[in-house]
């Protein structure tokens, strides 16, 4: 079993559906995009294209986030998830400089949206996931997983750029996908091996 | 805009598809990092040296300066308290720096101890803890260039010659803070070899930041971005003001000068200051200009 994600550029409008759920699905403060859509434009004017892309983590085989942290906090779990144990980790954030997808983000300070209001009930209660002076990142919703249930960035698409499955499988939707239409993962020559990929726009 | 850490436009940064910079290790506590590398690495190089020479008032500072970027290290931490589960030594360079550390401080400090007590440093003892503050030593001044160069996400870092310019600087540092001790506890130490070890590695120093940037120049595009702003960016200031006046140019043209005629030791000492600024600037500048590698080929 190895989880993994693909991601079709095609069917990606940018509508930062994906952004939204997953900050309301694990309430990251202010700042924190555990999933976000980064946009990119390609040609020159007049023949100017937007392309959008979403990042995430990537959840590599060989993490290099895992190699670097000095604790052992960042680990590989056998479903292919790399999580982190918010208890060990110390806020070196050693593992944000060896990421190269950037999917990371330390969490330096309490902070919320409303600044002098204080945090709202809902902040409060999912900001109490995410101690203080910690790195955290996106774990494919594996409290979701657990539950039978997809990781929610996948289930708002609206237009289901996104498909989730077990690359193990030779049968499932996301190693067809991979084969059919060639998809890659990003920086494939660092030798990561990303578990997510993406099929050309 | 006030419920933001971060300024705005790095918010917007994050949805752009372009060679960003790092700013974790740099910015904001990220300078006690910096300050915690540079202290490690004079301390580290001046132990070596003022142990090698038996001197004193070097000795005692370069304990001190170890402390100092231990106390540093830590402050920079977001878990300060959590500091002793560093020690994933086979994989982690971090934890390699944190033993490394450790053991470089208690070897010497029980090493100050002992011979300061007995009044002697030939003993068995003496000699046992000596080689062991010198190994921690070492691994105190290998570990930062390794840190930053086995990072393949930031391709100006992910460079061989890193460690070995941080080697350099370290042994650089420590003969300049030897230097800086000269006015006042100048007895004990050979000032010819110094002056000799100071220009001879400040030299090898200016060249091996030659190679460094000359390499990264022709490198991938974030390296080339790193590059751009550390010779005309947003780096230039530190790079040209800091590592290039202060770290090479004075040390080089006073070193040159006391070839024809000694100069003061009140100069030496300046010249002391001087490398040990260059030191600090150093790691400043190569940690500011680091970016990331671009999420697609062909992008800025």
């Amino acid at each position: 079993m190895r989880y993994g994600m693909v991601i079709d550029l095609k069917r990606c409008f940018g509508c930062y559906g994906c952004q939204v759920s997953c900050k309301a699905e694990h309430a990251t403060p202010p700042g924190v995009f555990f999933a976000r859509v980064v946009k990119r434009e390609t040609g020159t004017y007049p023949n100017v294209r937007k392309v959008y892309l979403p990042m995430l983590c990537m959840h590599c085989e060989i993490p290099p986030c895992e190699a670097v942290c000095p604790t052992g906090a960042t680990v590989k779990r056998p479903d292919g998830i790399v999580d982190i144990d918010r208890e060990l980790c110390v806020g070196c954030r050693y593992c944000m400089q060896a990421c190269p997808y950037e999917a990371r983000y330390f969490n330096d300070r309490a902070r919320w949206y409303f600044g002098a209001q204080g945090p709202t009930e809902y902040e409060a209660l999912g900001y109490a996931q995410h101690p203080v002076g910690v790195v955290m990142k996106c774990n494919f919703c594996a409290h979701r997983l657990e539950h039978g249930q997809l990781p929610s960035c996948v289930v708002t698409c609206p237009t289901k750029a996104r498909t989730f499955g077990d690359l193990d499988d030779p049968q499932s939707e996301v190693s067809r996908l991979i084969k059919e239409r060639c998809g890659e993962p990003l920086h494939p020559e660092l030798g990561t091996g990303p578990s997510v990929y993406f099929l050309p726009a | 805009m006030g419920v933001f850490t971060r300024p705005y436009d790095t918010l917007l940064d994050d949805f752009q598809e372009t060679a960003r910079p790092q700013r974790e290790w740099v910015d904001g506590r990220g300078l006690l990092l910096i300050a915690g590398h540079f202290l490690s690495g004079v301390g580290a190089g001046g132990w070596a040296f003022a142990s090698a020479f038996g001197y004193l008032p070097g000795e005692v500072a370069s304990v001190l300066l170890l402390a100092a970027s231990g106390l540093a290290h830590l402050l920079f931490l977001g878990r300060p308290g959590r500091f002793w589960r560093m020690v994933k030594v086979r994989t982690s360079w971090v934890g390699r720096g944190f033993l490394g550390l450790t053991l470089a401080l208690a070897a010497a400090v029980a090493y100050l101890a002992l011979t300061l007590a007995t009044g002697r440093d030939d003993t068995a003892a003496a000699g046992a803890l000596w080689t062991l503050s010198l190994l921690g030593a070492v691994v105190v001044m290998l570990y930062k260039g390794n840190v930053y160069a086995v990072c393949r996400a930031i391709p100006f870092w992910n460079s061989s010659l890193l460690p070995i310019l941080y080697v350099a600087y370290a042994l650089r540092g420590g003969v300049a803070l030897l230097l800086l001790f000269l006015p006042w506890w100048g007895a004990g130490v050979d000032q010819g070899l110094l002056e000799l070890l100071e220009l001879w590695i400040g030299l090898s120093a200016g060249v091996c930041i030659l190679f460094y940037l000359t390499i990264m120049a022709s490198a991938s595009v974030g390296a080339r971005r790193s590059v751009e702003d550390l010779l005309r960016g947003r780096v230039a200031a530190a790079f040209y003001g800091g590592v290039v006046a202060l770290g090479l140019v004075v040390p080089l043209l006073v070193g040159l000068w006391n070839v024809v005629t000694p100069v003061s030791l009140g100069l030496l000492a300046l010249v002391g200051a001087a490398s040990l600024s260059g030191d600090f600037y150093v790691k400043y500048a190569i940690a500011k200009a680091g970016r990331y590698l671009p999420h697609v080929p062909g992008a800025r």
